[in-house]
Formats: C-alpha cells, structure tokens, sequence
C-alpha cells in the first residue's frame, strides 16, 4: 500500500504492491541495519535516545504533527478505529513516554541507566568492586500480531534504548501505525531510522522468516501459542527467542467499592477501560466479575455501565466492523436474547440499530470469552474464591485484573490475584494504560533482551 | 378444537399450496405473495398461542400476532434456542420424534420434536422440492439406484438428514438402493466403505445410473477411500451427486470447489450433476443450487416457494441489498410444529430470490485471540 501523501520509501513497508519481496531482499535489508547500527547507533549515548524518543513522542501528542494527521486520516479506513479511538489511545500510549519515565524504566530494567553506555555498579556491587555493563542484541526482529499498533510501538522503542537494529514485521494490512512512528523517528533523527525496518507480509512465507531470523541475534514474536511454538522450533541455535502469547483481562468490583456514590465513577471507569482499542488488546476486559450484596447490584452495575458504553459511542465511537464481526456479536446478542426472555438470571443492553456496545449480565459466574469490539459481560459472584474457580480456565493467560476495592481489602486481593497466576492489577479505567514500566507477562521487558557483561576489579 | 386440530386446518391449507406449485397451478407472483403471507401469519398466531417458549422470545421482543401484518416482522428464533429450550408447540406426549443438530462436542445439539403430522408435512415438504432438482428427467413411478452417505434411520433416529433419504428411498428408490454410513464407535458417522464399492461397481458392471445422496465429510471418506485403492470409476451416464454442507471437525475438510472437482476426477460426475442441497435439523425444507443437468450457469440456493430466505445485516437488522453479505434467515411454512422464523448463524450472499451460503460465523475466537472456544 502506498500513502497518498509524498512519504519517501524508506522502508519495505513503502514500496508499492506491485514491489515484490524477497528472501534476497530481507537479508541484505537485515545486513544494512547492523551495518547502520555500527556506524550510527550502537555508541550513541542512551540519554541521546531517551531524549529523541521522549520528544517524537511528544510531537505525536501535537494535533499539527503532520504524522499524527496522518494516521488520523488514514486510520480509520486502514485500521477499523474510528479517529476518535485512534486519537485517544495514541494520546494515552505516549503520554506515558518521557525522559523521566524512560530513564525509571532503565533502572528497573538494568539497575542503573547508564548501564549501556558504560560499566555500573550499584551500592552492593561496589562493595565488592564488581560492575555491570548491558549489550543489546545487534538485530532484533520483531513479528507482530493484530492490528493494535500499541505493542509494536512499545517493541520499537524498547529497541531503540538498546541500541539495537530493528527488523518489525507487521501482520498483513496492520503497518500503518509503525511504519508513521518508524517515519516520525527517520524524520527526527535520520541516522536512528536507518537502523529500523518495516515490513508487511502475509503470515506462512516461511523463506522470508528464514531469512529474517538467520540474520537476528533476538526474534521478538506476539500471537497465538501454536504460532509462537512454530516460530520457536524454526529459529537457528544462536537467536534467542522472546514470545508473547494470548492474553486476556477482566475486571473485579468488590461490594465495599462499588457504593451509591461511586458506582457511576467506576461503570464510567470500566466503560473506558471496553471502549478502550476496541476492546482488541490482551489488555482489555472480556468481563467484569461484581461481588454480591454490595449497595449496588451486578445488574444495576451493568446498565450503568451499558449507559456509559452508549456514551462513548457518542464521543468515541466503536470502528466499523465487517460483516463477519458484526454476525459474531448479532448471534451472540440473539443468543442472550432468547436466555434474557427465559431467566431473570440473565439480561442484556444494546446499542440500539448497530453493534457498537454490548452489555450482557448473568448470574452465571463462568469465565466467558468476549466477542470484543465493545462487547462485555457483567457477572455476579460470591467472593474472590468462585472467581479464581470460575476462571480456571484462563489460568495462567490472564494478563490484567482491574480492581475497585477499598485499600483495606485491595492489598489481599492483589496478592492472592498474583498467586494465582494474574501478572498485573490496575484500577478500573486504566487497563489498557499501563505504564513504561509495565513488565508484560510478567517478565522483564529490557532485561529479557540483554546479555551482560560483569567487570571484577 | 384441540391444538392438534387447529395445526391439522393450517396443515390441510399448506397442502393445498405446496400441490397448487407442484402441480403447475401457478397463481400470479402477488396472489401467491398474498397467500404465503396469509399462511406465515395464521402459522405465527399459532405458534405464538402453542409454544411458550417461543411466545417468551416475541413478548421480549413486544411482539404480538395482532402487530404484524408482514411475515418479515414474525420474530425469527435463533437456532441457539432450539439448544436452549423445549421450542416446539407439541404437548410432552405428542413429541414422537427428536431431531438433532450434529453438534459439536463443545456445545448441546439442537432439538426439533415432531409427531407423525408434522413429519408428514415435513416429507410432503422435502418430496418435491428433492425431485424437481434431483430428478427433473425421472418420470413418475420411475425409481432409481440410490447410495445413501448417511447411516440408516434405524441407526441415526435423530437424524433429519437420515429420515429425509429414507423418505427418498421409500418414494423413488429401487431394490438397487442402500445406506452406506455406519456409527463409529463414538457414535460419528463414518462410511461403510464395503457398501459404498459394491454399489459403485454394480452400477459401473449394469450401467444403471447412480444417485450418490451425502453429507460432504462422508463424500471425503468415499473419495478418500478410492484415492487409499488407488481407484477411479466413471460412473453410467445420468449418475448424480447431491451434497450437503458441514464437516464439523469429523474428517478432513475440503473447499467445497475441491470436493466438486474431487467428486468429477474419481467418480466421473460432472460438475452439471452435482447439486449442494442446504438444510438444518431446526427447518421442514431445504434449499437446492441447482437443478441436476440443466443448463443453469449460476449455482444459488432456493429453498421451495413455501419457505423464504432474507439475508440480514448483522448491523441493523434490515435485509441487505442484492450482492451484498449478511446473516441467513429463514421462514419456512412446513415448519409447523416448532417456529416458521428461523435465524440461522450462516453467513450468506443474497442472491435474487436465493443465496450462496459462506458459512458459519466465526463466534467465539476473539479478533486476534486464540484461546479457547467458548
């Protein structure tokens, strides 16, 4: 696909459809990177980096940033986010990239933010005059998956503060968002986009992955499990392999949070937290688990939070979907319908001649699978106990729990949350907001890519 | 009156309707649009009237008998229900015969109750649909070889499809004709290889035209079979295939174009007599593609002139333009005993008065997700 508008063809991801890719072409693309990165990144100080990450970031923020037009013109009809979701969740993913956020996360990720540029030690470590330098991987390439464009933006700069060559390949139709934040940082700073490279192609060409993975000293990859495990038995013995499988989130209201007076707050927080992508990211909520007896009801809850949903549709409203993802929420609705008309124990709010929010409560405590794009259960339950029962099945992809409960109780429930498997708990109306410091799946993000080096004096 | 009364009256006019078409006495397109509609809407109140279940659905809906004035307004129950609820006007001891959808391991079947009226119905419905596209060149009281790709009823009793090839075969099969499908151990259907052979070879060794009537996954199991002997035939001239939709994960499923082409190389059926029939266990008709060996370019699906097919936005509800994708629903006047309105989970194209069927939507994956089916 070509942009209407005169972006240079930096990027593979640039050449028109006619332009055919090859084997050939991605090893010598992948070779340039490293030499690129020789020559122009891998000595450039960290804090030079934090410094132009933090202000691209910045201009996307910028409603004139002429980068950010674009993809708010062109978004819609490429993404399937209105440009109100688009804007909203670009405006929120780079709130959070400062210098003072970036420089935090460097030192949770490496103890000490000058760690790859030089030789560091923390207190302990100069005790026994022992010091640490960190080295990133020459070539990272990332296979991305979905059409959120949040977690390839996150892959691209945690590689640029590694000062590593970046290979980022998009699921077919989902470049548009990298390939304008790849451009904004060409644009910023010429030599740092020459170590990066965007590519689209459809999944299955398995000689283009070989060629790109014999290249890379790490291979970042987000998607189905089965996919991961593929891509991790195709790798050469020397890449190391980073994969991020399926997530799914959820949100809990415990009675003593959800009062009279708060409940409208925290159905506009969850509202947010649905609206929020679409609903498309491992982040966002499938359901919302409310406890019993509290002021308000799990059904109450769950109209307000349909009024809220409907809201959102006025100012935020959901993309338009094809025909097959309407027909998955049409038949799930007249699914719910025919239960609603049977049981009390079952109701259901819908946005009214459309698809764009879907509200259904049940009694029923199981853990249910979303069809996303704003459709959301609301489920009523005893206690945390039936929850980490009713979710079992789930156990272990639970990526984010967004909690409302009062700090007396929070603590408890976040801690028997995290033993039993959930990797982050945020308040309601930030799920899809973690910080720069968020360690998805628990696990490091910067040092999970770096090897170390140890210096003993 | 009793409820079986008042349903045998409404039975007695859908007769007389579905004779008026099978026997040429034609009425012009707005006196039969005129009588259709009277039909759905006498069919509705009743419904409304006899099955609770269903009567919850329209009042949920504020739907009433007295509102409606067009049957594109009678509430069209979703196949779920059928898996949810009793969705069926027959009191407890009327409800004779069960029939079930295939289902899936994950999910309860569907449940379609019929007592001996609405089975006849039910055939009076399949008959001449079945030979006005399979057997458009077969004279009356002419009976044919037929090889039937399902178990026997007395195997399957809770299959439509296996009671609708029995009706065949009692109508127009020959002494030449069997059931070729068994039960797996697990109860799947599988295909007793032995029986689908002999019948081929016979109809190769007399040059008797076969009628090969099946679900797609046991036409894979035959085709795959010749393919395992390294066999072909080339079956007598006249010899036809009708095939019906749906693997549900039991074999190896084929792109249906594949099949087709499959069924031609091993068979030698040409494409011209091979016809898709679409049918559910929830419905009283069935939609054809085609009518065996006429000249007809296009492939699209027509069920009978006593049942319609809307295709349906799954946005707004409203009927969707020629050309255009949408869910199928279905009003089917044979439907008597449970609900004339159906809301099928297939996606279709609509096609003129017809469709061509694209398949199931996809419910439970999560764009981008693959975790599990809910």
């Amino acid at each position: 696909m070509s942009l209407p508008m005169n972006l240079p063809n930096y990027f593979l991801a640039d050449l028109p459809p006619e332009a055919v890719l090859t084997p050939a072409i991605i090893t010598e693309a992948c070779r340039t990177l490293k030499q690129n990165r020789t020559r122009y990144l891998a000595d450039r100080p960290t804090a030079q980096l934090v410094r132009v990450i933090a202000r691209v970031s910045s201009n996307w923020r910028d409603p004139e940033f002429p980068f950010r037009k674009l993809a708010l013109d062109l978004g819609p009809a490429d993404t399937g986010f209105s440009r109100a979701t688009l804007a909203a969740g670009l405006d929120t993913f780079f709130a959070r990239i400062t210098e003072e956020n970036l420089n935090l996360l460097l030192e949770q990720e490496l103890g000490d933010a000058r760690r790859l540029d030089e030789f560091a030690s923390l207190p302990g470590e100069r005790l026994e005059k022992r010091a640490s330098t960190a080295n990133g991987p020459a070539l990272i390439a990332h296979i991305a998956a979905g059409n959120l464009p949040c977690p390839a933006l996150m892959s691209l700069i945690h590689g640029i503060l590694l000062h590593s060559a970046q290979f980022l390949k998009c699921a077919s139709g989902a470049a548009l968002l990298p390939r304008l934040f790849a451009h904004s940082l060409y644009d910023a700073e010429p030599k740092l986009g020459a170590c990066l490279e965007i590519a689209e192609w459809p999944g299955g060409k398995l000689s283009f992955e070989e060629a790109l993975f014999a290249e890379a000293d790490s291979v970042m990859a987000t998607g189905a499990d089965n996919t991961l495990a593929a891509i991790g038995q195709r790798l050469p013995q020397h890449t190391r392999f980073h994969g991020h499988g399926h997530r799914v989130s959820f949100g809990y209201l415990s009675r003593d949070a959800l009062t009279h007076a708060h409940a409208r707050s925290l159905a506009q927080q969850a509202a947010r937290d649905v609206a929020a992508w679409d609903q498309q990211g491992c982040l966002s909520p499938h359901l919302f688990y409310v406890e019993k007896d509290g002021a308000v009801s799990a059904e109450k809850f769950a109209e307000i939070l349909a009024k809220e949903l409907e809201a959102h549709e006025q100012h935020t409203p959901r993309g338009s979907l094809d025909v097959a993802s309407a027909a998955s929420i049409a038949t799930r609705r007249a699914f719910y319908d025919v239960r609603a008309a049977h049981s009390p124990e079952t109701r259901q709010w819908c946005s009214d001649g459309s698809t764009a929010w879907t509200v259904v409560y049940e009694a029923d405590a199981r853990f249910q699978i979303s069809c996303l794009n704003r459709f959301v259960f609301v489920k009523e339950i005893e206690s945390l106990d039936e929850v980490l029962r009713a979710a079992e099945i789930v156990r272990g992809q639970v990526s984010t729990v967004g909690l409302a409960a009062p700090p007396a109780t929070a603590k408890e429930i976040a801690r028997r949350l995290a033993r039993w498997g959930v990797t982050r708990i945020c308040p309601l109306g930030q799920m899809q907001d973690p910080p720069l410091t968020w360690r998805q799946d628990g696990r490091g993000t910067l040092s999970d890519l770096v090897t170390w080096t140890d210096w003993e004096d | 009156m009793t409820i079986l009364d008042l349903f045998s009256d409404y039975a007695k006019r859908l007769r007389d309707f579905i004779r008026a078409h099978t026997h040429g006495v034609l009425s012009s397109p707005l006196q039969n649009e005129t009588r259709f509609n009277e039909l759905a809407l006498d069919l509705f109140a009743l419904q409304f009237q006899h099955n609770a279940a269903y009567r919850r659905i329209c009042e949920a809906r504020n739907v009433r008998p007295a509102m409606v004035a067009h049957w594109t307004d009678i509430p069209a129950a979703p196949t779920a229900a059928f898996k949810e609820l009793d969705l069926t006007g027959l009191p407890p001891s009327e409800r004779t015969t069960l029939f079930h959808s295939s289902g899936t391991t994950q999910q309860p079947p569907s449940r379609h109750f019929h007592n001996a009226h609405s089975l006849a119905i039910y055939e009076e419905s399949l008959r001449p649909w079945f030979a006005a596209h399979l057997l458009p060149d077969v004279k009356a009281g002419e009976r044919v070889d037929l090889l039937l790709l399902t178990p026997p009823p007395t195997l399957a009793p809770n299959s439509s499809l296996a009671h609708m090839f029995e009706t065949v075969q009692r109508d127009v099969g020959s002494s030449h004709s069997h059931f070729a499908g068994r039960l797996d151990t697990d109860s799947t259907w599988v295909l007793d290889v032995d029986i689908a052979f002999d019948a081929i070879e016979n109809a190769v060794a007399q040059n008797r035209p076969l009628i090969i009537l099946g679900t797609a996954f046991l036409f894979v199991n035959l085709l795959d079979a010749l393919d395992g002997q390294a066999r072909r035939f080339t079956l007598p001239a006249g010899s036809r295939v009708m095939e019906t939709g749906g693997y549900k994960g039991r074999t190896r499923a084929l792109p249906r174009d594949e099949l087709h082409a499959l069924i031609t190389t091993r068979l030698g059926v040409s494409p011209e007599g091979i016809v898709c029939e679409y049918g559910m266990s929830e419905l009283g008709s069935q939609a054809y593609d085609r009518v065996a060996f006429a000249p007809s370019a296009e492939r699209r699906l027509l069920f009978p002139p006593w049942a319609r097919s809307r295709i349906i936005s799954p946005e707004t509800g409203c009927e969707v333009n020629d050309g255009d994708t949408g869910l199928l629903q279905i009003f089917d006047l044979a439907n008597v005993s449970s609900v004339l309105a159906v809301q099928t989970e297939d996606l279709a194209i609509h096609r003129g008065d017809g469709f061509e069927l694209l398949g199931r939507a996809v419910l439970a994956e999560p764009r981008g997700c693959s975790l599990m089916t809910a």
